[in-house]
C-alpha cells in the first residue's frame, strides 16, 4: 500500500503549526521555510500527477489506494479511503502549483498577522489535497467542510473594507449548500440494499445494476445544490463577487483557482459519477445551466468597473464551461465533453490565478482597480501591461494559450449533443470582447501626467511567467492532461 | 459485598450531608469544600467509569434501581459535567456560604446518578426531585434581584412538571397496577387505553420540562441567565440529560397511542418527530436574535434538544431495526458530545462574565486579543455545536440525520441538516466578533488555572472525539443495544 496521498494531505497540515511559530519567531525565516515546504507538496504532487500520466487507471479504479476502517458500529462503516485518476490528479498538481506562486506573491501584499495567514494556507492545501483525493463520501465531505474554515478567516481578516460581511455571507452561503449535499449522500445510502460510502464501491453496484434508479434523484438534486454553489452557477454565485472583491489578491487566486474547482470536480465524480441515470435523463437541464452561467458570467463581466469584480464573472463563465461539457458527454456520448471539461479547470485555475495576483499587483502599484481609472499602464508600467495583455489574452481562449483548446473541446461536445448549443461559440466572443475593451481602457490610454507609479520588477515577471508558460506548453502537450481523462470520460459515459 | 455503586451513592449523599458542617467551623481555606466536592466527584466518576465499561447490572435496593450501561452513560456524562462545575466554581463563586453552594452540587449529583439507573417510577420520581430540589437553590445563589426572580420562576415550573409527572406515575400505577417501569410499558401494550394514552402525553410533557422541548422551555432563557453561570452550565449539560434518560427509559417503549386512535397521524414517532421539528426550529431562529451570550446559549440549547429526540424518533418509527439502533446510538452520543461542547462554551462565557462583568455580546468584540484561550474554546465548541467536522458533535449528528436520512422522516433528516447550516449563521457571527471586530481594548486580561484546565480537557475532548471516534462511539451503540435488548 501506498502512503503518497496521505502524504500529500498530512504534510500541509503537519507543517500548518510548525509555520507558525517560525512565522512568529521571524517574518523571513516563515516565509522560506512556507516556500520550502509548498515546493515539497509541489513535488509529490508532480510525482503523482506523472505517474498518472505514465500508467492512467484504466476507467473506475484508481492509483495510490488506501483504505482503513475509520468507524464502524452495528450497520454503519466507514472507511479512510484515498486514490486519484486522470480526473483529480490534475487537480491535485494545479492546486500544489498554486500554493506556492500564492506564496511567493503573499510577501509583497499581506503585511499583518502573518504567522496565521501562512499557517491557515497550509491548512487549506492540505484540506484541498483530501478532497481531490477522497474516495469515501464523508471523508469527502469532512474535508470540503474544513475548506471553508481557512477561507472564512483568509476574507474576514486581511480583506478589504466590507470583508467580515463578505465572510459571513461566504460562510454562510456554502456551509447551507453542502450540508444540503451531505443530506443527499446520507439519504442515498440508507437506500441502498448493501449500503457503502465508497465511491469505487458504489460504483461497482451501479454497474451490477444493484442500486434501484429512483434512489438517484433526491441525491442528485441535493448534490446539485452543494456543487452549484462552489462552482459557483447561476444563481448561486452571488457569494462569489463579494468574497473575490473583499479577499486579498493571493487569497482570490486561490478562491477562483483552487476552491472553484472543488464543485467542477464534484459534479463529474460524485453528480454524474454516483447518480449516473438521473444525471444522463436531466442532462438537458443541466446543459442549458451550464450555457446560462457561461452567458450570464460573460455579460455581467462586460459591466464592471472594479478589475477584480471582472476577473471574478470571468470565472463564473469558465466554469459554466465545465458543467457544458461535461453534460455534454452524457448527451451526445462524446468524450470531448468531460475531457474538455477537466482541461478546462486546469487551465482556469493558471490562467485567471495569474489575472488575479496581477490585479493585486495593480492595485498595490496603482492605488486602485476600478478600470476606468487606470490609465496609461502602457506606458507608466509597461511589463505589468504586458503581462496583464498575455493573462487576458489566456483567459479568452487566444491560441497559443491551451485555454482555447479546452473551450474548443467542450463547444465541440456541446455541438455534438445538438447544434443548437452552438450559440455557445458566442460566448468567447463576448469574452474577448471585455477584455479587449478593458485593455483598451487600461493599456492604450493615454498616461494622466503627474502620476508616479511603479513597474512590477524582473522576479515578478518570472513569478508569472510560470502562470502563463504551462499554458502555452500544454496546448502541444495536451496529451499530459487529455490521455489520462479519456479512460475516466470513458467511464463515466459507460455508467450512464 | 460493598459494591461499586453502594460506594458511588455513599460518597456523593456524605459529600453533601458533611459539606455544610464546614460552613459551621469556618476552618481552613475557603475553597475547601469545593476541593473535597471535586475529589468525591472525581472518585465517582472513575467508579462509574469502572462499573459501566465491566458493567454486572445486577438490581440494586430491590430492583429499583439496576446498573446497566445506558444508565452508566448518562451517570459518567452528569458525573462529569458536575465535576467541571465545581472545579470552575472554585474562581467563580463569590460567595460566603461556599460549602452549602458544593454540599447542594453534590446533592444534585446524586440524584442523576440514582435517576440514571432507575428502573422504577417512583425511584425516578424520587431521585428527580433529588436533582432538582437543589438547583432551584442554587439558581438563586447569587442573592440578586435577577437570580432571585430566575430561581422563583425556575421552581415554580419545575414544580409544575413534577406534578404532570407524578400525575402520570398515578395514572400508570391504577392502569397496569405496578410503577415497575417494563411492567408499566408492558400493560399499556397489552391494555391500550385513552387513559393511558394520556399518561404517556403526560409523561412527554413533564419530561419535556427538564429536556427543554418546545413548547415546555419558556423558563430556560430566564433561568439561565439569572442563574450563576455556572449552574447554568449545570442545568443546561447536566440536568437536561436527566430527562432524556427518563423519557428514553419510559417513552421509548410505549405504543399506546396508536393503538389507541388507529390513526397513522398518532404515533409517537409523529409525536417526537414533531416536537424535534419545532423545537431545533424555533431554538435557532430565537438563537439569532439574541443580545446576551448566556440567553443565546440557552436557546442553541433548545435547539440541540431538538436534535437529540431525531433519535427517538427512528427508534419508535421502526423499532429493532437497524435505523432505530442507529438512532438510539447517536442520541447517546450527541448526549455525551453535547454535554461537553456546551458545558466548555457555558463555562467559557461563565469567565468572560466573571472577569470582564458582562455577559452582552458586544464584551465579545476583540476577545480574541484579550482573553485567546477562552475564545479558542467557545470558537472550537461553537464550531462543534453547528456540526463542523471532524469535530466530535459532526459524528453524532451525521448518525442522528442518517438514521431518518431516508424513509418517512427524510423530511426531518433535512430539517436538522438545514437547521445546523442555519445555526452557523449566529455561531460563525460571535466567532467573527471574538476575531475580526475591535474590542474596547487590546489588552490582556487574566485567565485562571483552573478555568484553563477545563478548556484544555473540554477542547481535547471535542477535538479528541473528533478525529478517534471510535471508542466513543462503541460505547454508545453498546449503550443503546443492552438498552434495546
Amino acid at each position: 500500500m501506498s502512503y503518497v496521498l496521505s502524504l500529500l494531505i498530512a504534510l500541509p497540515l503537519v507543517a500548518a503549526p510548525f509555520v507558525y511559530l517560525a512565522t512568529r519567531a521571524n517574518k523571513g525565516l516563515g516565509i522560506y521555510l512556507s516556500l520550502a515546504l509548498s515546493v515539497a507538496v509541489l513535488v509529490i504532487a508532480g510525482y503523482v500527477f506523472g505517474q498518472v500520466y505514465s500508467s492512467p487507471p484504466a476507467g473506475g479504479q484508481y492509483l495510490f489506494q488506501e483504505k482503513y476502517s475509520w468507524i464502524s458500529f452495528s450497520s454503519f462503516g466507514l472507511n479512510y479511503f484515498l486514490g486519484t485518476d486522470g480526473l483529480s490528479s490534475p487537480l491535485i498538481f494545479v492546486s500544489a502549483l498554486l500554493t506556492v506562486l500564492v506564496i511567493i506573491g503573499s510577501r509583497r501584499l499581506i503585511d499583518h498577522h502573518e504567522a496565521e495567514y501562512y499557517s491557515l494556507i497550509f491548512m487549506f492545501e492540505g484540506a484541498i489535497m483530501g478532497v481531490f483525493t477522497s474516495l469515501n463520501l464523508i471523508l469527502f465531505y469532512i474535508f470540503w467542510e474544513i475548506v471553508l474554515i481557512p477561507m472564512f478567516f483568509f476574507i474576514g481578516v486581511w480583506g478589504g473594507p466590507r470583508r467580515k460581511y463578505a465572510a459571513l455571507k461566504f460562510i454562510i452561503f456554502t456551509f447551507a449548500g453542502s450540508t444540503i449535499m451531505l443530506f443527499g449522500f446520507l439519504y442515498f445510502y440508507m437506500g441502498m440494499p448493501s449500503p457503502s460510502f465508497d465511491i469505487p464501491t458504489i460504483q461497482a453496484m451501479l454497474q451490477a445494476h444493484q442500486i434501484p434508479a429512483s434512489l438517484e434523484y433526491v441525491p442528485l438534486l441535493a448534490s446539485f445544490i452543494g456543487f452549484a454553489v462552489k462552482l459557483p452557477l447561476v444563481p448561486f454565485h452571488t457569494w462569489l463577487p463579494d468574497a473575490h472583491v473583499e479577499a486579498p489578491s493571493p487569497i482570490s487566486v486561490l478562491l477562483a483557482g483552487v476552491l472553484l474547482k472543488m464543485g467542477g470536480y464534484g459534479f463529474i465524480r460524485i453528480s454524474i459519477g454516483l447518480f449516473p441515470g438521473a444525471s444522463a435523463q436531466y442532462a438537458w437541464v443541466f446543459l442549458a445551466l451550464g450555457l446560462f452561467s457561461m452567458f450570464y458570467g460573460a455579460v455581467a463581466a462586460l459591466l464592471q468597473r472594479d478589475l477584480k469584480k471582472m476577473i471574478a464573472f470571468t470565472s463564473i463563465n469558465h466554469m459554466g464551461f465545465v458543467l457544458f461539457g461535461a453534460y455534454a458527454t452524457l448527451i451526445s456520448g462524446s468524450v470531448l465533453g468531460i475531457q474538455g471539461a477537466i482541461f478546462q479547470m486546469f487551465t482556469h485555475a493558471l490562467a485567471v490565478g495569474a489575472l488575479f495576483m496581477l490585479s493585486g499587483y495593480i492595485q498595490h502599484q496603482a492605488g486602485t482597480r476600478e478600470i476606468p481609472l487606470l490609465k496609461g499602464l502602457g506606458t507608466t508600467m509597461p511589463r505589468t501591461a504586458v503581462i496583464l495583455v498575455l493573462g487576458a489574452a489566456a483567459a479568452m481562449g487566444l491560441p497559443p494559450f491551451s485555454s482555447f483548446l479546452a473551450e474548443f473541446m467542450v463547444i465541440v461536445a456541446g455541438i455534438s449533443a445538438s447544434a443548437i448549443t452552438a450559440v455557445s461559440v458566442l460566448v468567447p466572443v463576448i469574452t474577448a470582447g471585455y477584455f479587449l475593451w478593458m485593455i483598451k481602457r487600461t493599456v492604450l490610454s493615454p498616461a494622466e501626467p503627474g502620476h508616479e507609479v511603479h513597474d512590477m520588477g524582473w522576479s515578478d515577471v518570472a513569478a508569472f511567467a510560470v502562470y502563463l508558460v504551462p499554458l502555452v506548453i500544454l496546448i502541444i502537450t495536451s496529451y499530459l492532461i487529455l490521455t489520462p481523462a479519456l479512460p475516466v470520460a470513458q467511464f463515466l459515459k459507460g455508467l450512464a | 459485598m460493598l459494591d461499586y455503586l453502594t460506594l458511588t451513592v455513599a460518597l456523593l449523599a456524605g459529600a453533601g450531608l458533611l459539606l455544610p458542617l464546614l460552613q459551621v467551623f469556618r476552618t481552613g481555606s475557603e475553597n475547601l469544600a469545593g476541593y473535597i466536592l471535586a475529589l468525591v466527584l472525581a472518585a465517582a466518576l472513575a467508579l462509574i467509569g469502572l462499573f459501566t465499561l465491566y458493567p454486572s447490572p445486577v438490581p440494586w435496593a430491590g430492583s429499583l434501581v439496576i446498573p446497566d450501561q445506558m444508565g452508566g452513560v448518562f451517570a459518567l456524562v452528569t458525573v462529569g459535567v458536575t465535576l467541571a462545575v465545581t472545579i470552575a466554581s472554585f474562581d467563580f463563586l463569590k460567595s460566603t456560604s461556599k460549602p452549602v453552594y458544593y454540599s447542594l452540587l453534590g446533592f444534585t449529583a446524586l440524584g442523576m446518578v440514582l435517576l440514571a439507573y432507575s428502573q422504577d417510577l417512583l425511584m425516578l420520581f424520587v431521585s428527580w426531585e433529588l436533582m432538582s430540589l437543589p438547583t432551584y437553590v442554587l439558581a438563586g445563589f447569587d442573592k440578586k434581584a435577577r437570580s432571585n426572580e430566575a430561581s422563583v420562576k425556575y421552581a415554580i415550573i419545575g414544580a409544575m412538571s413534577s406534578a404532570v409527572i407524578l400525575y402520570a406515575i398515578s395514572l400508570a400505577y391504577g392502569l397496569t397496577g405496578s410503577t415497575q417501569i417494563s411492567a408499566v410499558v408492558a400493560g399499556f401494550t397489552s391494555h391500550p387505553s385513552a387513559l393511558a394514552g394520556v399518561a404517556t402525553l403526560l409523561f412527554v410533557a413533564g419530561f419535556g420540562f427538564k429536556m427543554s422541548l418546545v413548547p415546555f422551555h419558556m423558563w430556560i432563557p430566564d433561568a439561565y441567565e439569572g442563574a450563576p453561570t455556572t449552574i447554568s452550565t449545570l442545568l443546561a449539560a447536566a440536568t437536561k440529560k436527566a430527562g432524556f434518560i427518563a423519557a428514553i427509559r419510559v417513552l421509548l417503549g410505549i405504543t399506546t397511542l396508536y393503538a389507541v386512535t388507529k390513526s397513522p397521524l398518532f404515533t409517537m414517532a409523529n409525536v417526537f418527530a414533531v416536537l424535534a421539528l419545532i423545537t431545533m426550529t424555533v431554538g435557532n431562529i430565537s438563537a439569532l436574535t439574541q443580545k446576551s451570550m448566556t440567553r443565546l446559549l440557552a436557546y442553541s440549547s433548545i435547539a440541540q434538544a431538538g436534535y437529540i429526540l431525531i433519535g427517538f424518533v427512528a427508534f419508535a418509527n421502526a423499532p429493532g431495526s437497524s435505523a432505530a439502533m442507529l438512532g438510539l446510538t447517536g442520541t447517546v452520543f450527541h448526549v455525551i458530545n453535547h454535554a461537553v461542547m456546551k458545558g466548555a462554551a457555558f463555562l467559557a462565557a461563565a469567565l468572560v462574565l466573571l472577569q470582564l462583568k458582562r455577559a452582552d455580546l458586544k464584551a465579545y468584540d476583540g476577545l480574541g486579543k484579550r482573553m485567546p484561550i477562552t475564545a479558542f474554546t467557545l470558537s472550537v465548541a461553537f464550531l462543534g455545536l453547528a456540526g463542523v467536522p471532524p469535530l466530535s458533535g459532526f459524528w453524532s449528528k451525521l448518525i442522528l440525520v442518517l438514521s431518518v436520512a431516508n424513509g418517512p422522516y427524510a423530511w426531518l433528516a433535512l430539517a436538522a441538516i438545514l437547521n445546523s447550516a442555519f445555526s452557523l449563521g449566529y455561531y460563525a457571527w460571535i466567532i467573527k466578533r471574538m476575531y475580526m471586530d475591535q474590542g474596547e481594548s487590546t489588552e490582556r486580561v487574566k485567565e485562571p488555572f483552573w478555568f484553563v484546565l477545563i478548556f484544555a480537557v473540554m477542547v481535547g475532548l471535542i477535538i479528541g472525539i473528533g478525529l478517534f471516534p471510535q471508542q466513543v462511539i462503541n460505547f454508545a451503540s453498546n449503550a443503546a443495544a443492552g438498552f434495546a435488548g
